[in-house]
């Protein structure tokens, strides 16, 4: 166990290290000085440009070589410093960026979560119920197709703009302010529906066509038919069959993560819904290396350790990757 | 261990309400705020200024203060009305020249800083004493006006000039300047005065208070009235809104839904024709239906061929069919430029006759005719060539998304191929594009970065201002070697704008070389995007007598008449 566990967190440290140097990487090697766009954005006078480029060049630290750019990277990495907003200078990074995570999140977890939990059950149920069959996997054929961003217009314009039944824009109410209040609280959830709902459905679809595929697929192996003629009850083979079903669905769980959270990028752009999403857009609109670095190293961050919590998890719930553990040992 | 479906089932349940929870925790331990709701009928709603997060409260920061910084919180000496052309007293209770070189500034009493403390003479000095720090962004009024001493006289202040003010450009810093207060900013380092943010509480002496929204992730800023504003005593002025709440922008679809649903009273962002209906007004009733804040210009790149050529140019100029934009891009939002490029609030400077003589216009045969005696000849796939016989294939580059302005250069690019010019268009990342653009790797761009002044002077400042840099981030892209025009510029910024004579005759001597040289060239007027919601608000800027005010939300313009807007505004009954 100790020697699985061991050989995982190694190879999550190197992707660690691999993305993070790209992650650094990247925004230096995109076309554009993000100097001259703050005295662009600035309207600094030609006069004063001087001035002001080596104020800036020394506050961010591009003045000295790229290789010990790189070097005070990790080192303030480790102190916990991604560094200062270069279009918001100079606003820390990490202030951005803690206030953008709760709205992603309050998106994000529930969304896939939800979608895994409900696709799964409704994905087993369509398998075999007929008359599910023929409308849920249709449906959820086109739903897992959709594109989260244009399914995310789509909402708006008919549930907020045709309906006007639900907010289209933001997280909460243009009057409020964010507090202990159940008009806050009601408020937040009214505009959280949509881009959830976005997120949820087209994840959901994908949940549901894999189950019930495999549902079929298991129902028909030889286990299935042995329990059946024992007599075991229908339910009982059902039930194994689920869990068996499951387990290559907990797997795709660990790969669609990356997927999710770009969709979620999209959804909230889409819908002004102010999470990291809305904050890289403006990052990349601004060449602002940093919180561009910042934001895609939280994310780099969060899906590996969805993926580790993964993992472990699968050693608990999947019997034989004990078994091998113990044999291996 | 075994794991059954429902357990799934409520971890997920447990989780999203615990996140909802947590959320909500972080959400309001962040902004520090406590709950507040504005009753609708005395809040004013706004949007189209604030892009950036609502964290930056140093009025140093032209380009990213929150929304009403200036204007709401820190007043200026003067305010400026473009449309009548008119200075207004306003911290400042009066100033004038007293010789050629000498300006006095009279500081108003019985001014208070909302912390109680009463604004003198020493916060005026203070404030402008500030701007001899080298990064901070209006240093400029230090070392460009040939300001040479400033001294405090009893409640004035004396300003002393060399031989030559720059007597324009000195008035613009009249209404730019914020007076800040001394016993706040003097905790501050320079460095926090020129860059920093700076922190709450915001002492001004403004019409309104910081209400709440100071933070990082806050999609609104709001604005309390505030009931001890000194020109309501001294001037009898009384704002309208008792909050005003200024709404982040998201992207423009987004934010003209909020407009459309009622919640936006204020829309400062650009909205199709279509969106003026039913509620929605503007200043005018009737096209172009917003005021002229900028005019687009097209930069070409003088160092590029056939580009350096002023004959090419001038073709180029008659190529373009700007109607034809007007009516695709605009929906008949925009009117066409003049000639000069001035904007409509500068007419009284432009000289018809010089226009008449040397301007352009949509005419193909002109444009043709000028090529051909010139002496570029047509290839044989109808495309001039350049004298030394090689192609011409110029690419016109727009920000990618600017979506007008992307339709706007097609049109360019179809109209020059009439007359032979082949152009490309090119739609790079904003990013991208300010970068080739200050390091002149282009061939034309579109650009409109100068709004209203109170003189004439930054516009060709924009133009023809020397020496060329490797990187020119604000001022003359085209890279444009003009010693005289340069010359003639920096001479009208040392023309006082009552010597109306001499103002006039170098105005006249500037618009005769601009159109004969045309380094850049003048399209359309952009507007200053305004539409105002009558549901719950009345009295907006109109063209009718007596609501001639300026109408956006946007940095830099409340301290011109923008503020006049508030003080009109009625509430609905």
């Amino acid at each position: 166990m100790i020697r699985y566990l061991g050989r995982k967190l190694l190879i999550y440290l190197v992707t660690f290290f691999v993305a993070v140097t790209v992650d650094w990487a990247i925004p230096r090697f995109m076309p554009g000085n993000p100097i001259d766009q703050l005295l662009a954005r600035m309207h600094a006078q030609p006069q004063s440009q001087q001035a002001l480029t080596s104020y800036y060049t020394k506050a961010f630290g591009f003045d000295v070589p790229v290789w010990k750019q790189y070097l005070n990277f990790w080192v303030a990495l480790f102190h916990g410093d991604l560094g200062v907003s270069i279009a918001n200078f100079p606003t820390p990074v990490w202030e951005l960026i803690r206030g953008a995570v709760p709205y992603t999140l309050a998106l994000l977890v529930p969304a896939i979560l939800l979608s895994f939990w409900a696709g799964n059950k409704v994905g087993a149920l369509a398998a075999r119920r007929k008359a599910l069959d023929n409308t849920v996997l249709p449906a959820s054929y086109v739903l897992t197709a959709t594109p989260q961003m244009w399914l995310g217009i789509v909402l708006a314009w008919v549930f907020a703009t045709t309906l006007a039944v639900l907010p289209v824009t933001g997280a909460y109410d243009l009057s409020l302010q964010p507090a202990w209040t159940l008009e806050f609280a009601e408020s937040f959830l009214k505009h959280w529906v949509l881009p959830f709902s976005a997120l949820f459905l087209v994840a959901f679809g994908g949940w549901a066509i894999g189950m019930r595929n495999m549902i079929i697929y298991e129902l028909e192996a030889d286990y299935s038919n042995y329990l059946a003629a024992l007599g075991a009850p229908t339910k009982l083979v059902r039930k194994y069959a689920y869990r068996n079903a499951l387990l290559p669905q907990i797997t795709g769980l660990a790969l669609a993560l990356g997927a999710v959270v770009a969709g979620a990028i999209v959804v909230e752009i889409v819908f002004s819904y102010p999470g990291l999403g809305t904050l890289t857009l403006t990052a990349l609109q601004n060449r602002d290396y940093f919180l561009i670095q910042g934001i895609f190293l939280f994310l780099i961050m969060g899906v590996l350790i969805a993926n580790l919590v993964i993992d472990i998890a699968y050693v608990f719930i999947d019997p034989r990757t004990r078994v091998g553990m113990a044999g291996s040992n | 261990m075994r794991i059954r479906p429902w357990a799934t089932a409520t971890v997920a349940a447990a989780f999203t309400a615990g996140l909802v929870a947590l959320f909500v925790l972080t959400a309001a331990g962040g902004a520090g705020a406590s709950g507040v709701s504005y009753p609708r009928s005395q809040t004013l709603y706004m949007s189209g200024n604030q892009w950036s997060p609502n964290n930056d409260l140093n009025p140093a920061k032209t380009w990213d203060y929150v929304t009403g910084l200036v204007g709401f919180a820190y007043e200026t000496p003067f305010r400026y009305d473009p449309l009548k052309d008119s200075f207004r007293p306003w911290l400042a209770s009066g100033g004038k020249w007293i010789n050629k070189s000498t300006y006095v500034m009279t500081v108003r009493k019985g001014v208070k800083w909302s912390d109680g403390k009463p604004m003198t003479v020493k916060d005026f000095a203070y404030s402008f004493n500030i701007l001899k720090i080298k990064t901070h962004a209006q240093n400029p009024f230090w070392r460009d006006t040939g300001l040479k001493s400033m001294k405090v006289k009893g409640n004035t202040l004396v300003f002393k000039f060399g031989a030559k003010p720059g007597y324009q450009q000195f008035d613009f810093y009249r209404f730019n300047v914020a007076i800040v207060p001394q016993h706040v900013f003097k905790h501050y380092s320079k460095t926090d005065i020129t860059t920093g943010n700076l922190k709450l509480p915001i002492v001004g002496t403004g019409p309104y208070l910081y209400k709440s929204g100071y933070g990082a992730q806050s999609q609104t800023l709001s604005w309390q009235k505030n009931p001890h504003w000194w020109a309501a005593k001294q001037l009898g002025l009384k704002v309208g809104p008792k909050y005003i709440v200024d709404i982040k922008n998201g992207t423009n679809a987004a934010a003209l839904e909020n407009f459309q649903a009622g919640n936006i009273d204020l829309f400062n962002n650009f909205a199709p024709k279509k969106a003026i209906t039913g509620k929605a007004k503007t200043y005018y009733s009737k096209a172009p239906y917003h005021l002229a804040a900028n005019t687009t210009w097209l930069f070409p790149n003088t160092t590029h061929k056939p580009l350096n050529d002023k004959q090419f140019r001038l073709a180029l100029a008659d190529s373009i069919n700007v109607g034809q934009i007007i009516s695709k891009s605009y929906q008949g939002l925009v009117n066409k430029a003049n000639p000069t490029g001035l904007l409509p609030i500068w007419k009284k400077w432009i000289n018809k006759q010089v226009v008449a003589k040397y301007g352009f216009s949509h005419n193909v045969a002109k444009a043709k005719a000028i090529l051909k005696k010139a002496g570029y000849k047509t290839g044989s796939d109808g495309y001039v060539r350049n004298k030394d016989g090689s192609k011409i294939d110029l690419t016109l580059a727009v920000p990618n998304g600017w979506s007008d302005w992307m339709t706007a250069i097609q049109v360019i690019a179809q109209s020059a191929k009439q007359v032979g010019i082949k152009i490309t268009p090119s739609f790079p990342e904003y990013a991208t594009l300010v970068d080739d653009r200050g390091h002149g790797n282009f061939d034309m761009v579109l650009g409109n970065d100068r709004q209203y002044s109170n003189t004439p002077w930054t516009y060709y400042q924009y133009i023809y201002q020397l020496p060329i840099l490797s990187n020119q981030t604000n001022v003359n892209y085209e890279r444009f070697k003009d010693m005289k025009a340069w010359n003639l510029t920096k001479g009208l910024d040392k023309i006082a704008s009552t010597n109306t004579k001499a103002y006039r005759a170098q105005m006249t001597k500037l618009e005769t070389t601009f159109l004969k040289n045309l380094p850049v060239i003048p399209l359309w007027y952009n507007g200053m995007w305004a539409m105002f919601n009558t549901s719950h608000w009345t009295n907006w800027p109109s063209s009718k007598p007596g609501h001639h005010f300026t109408t956006a939300s946007w940095r830099n313009y409340w301290q011109m008449t923008s503020i006049d807007m508030l003080t009109h505004l009625k509430p609905v009954k």
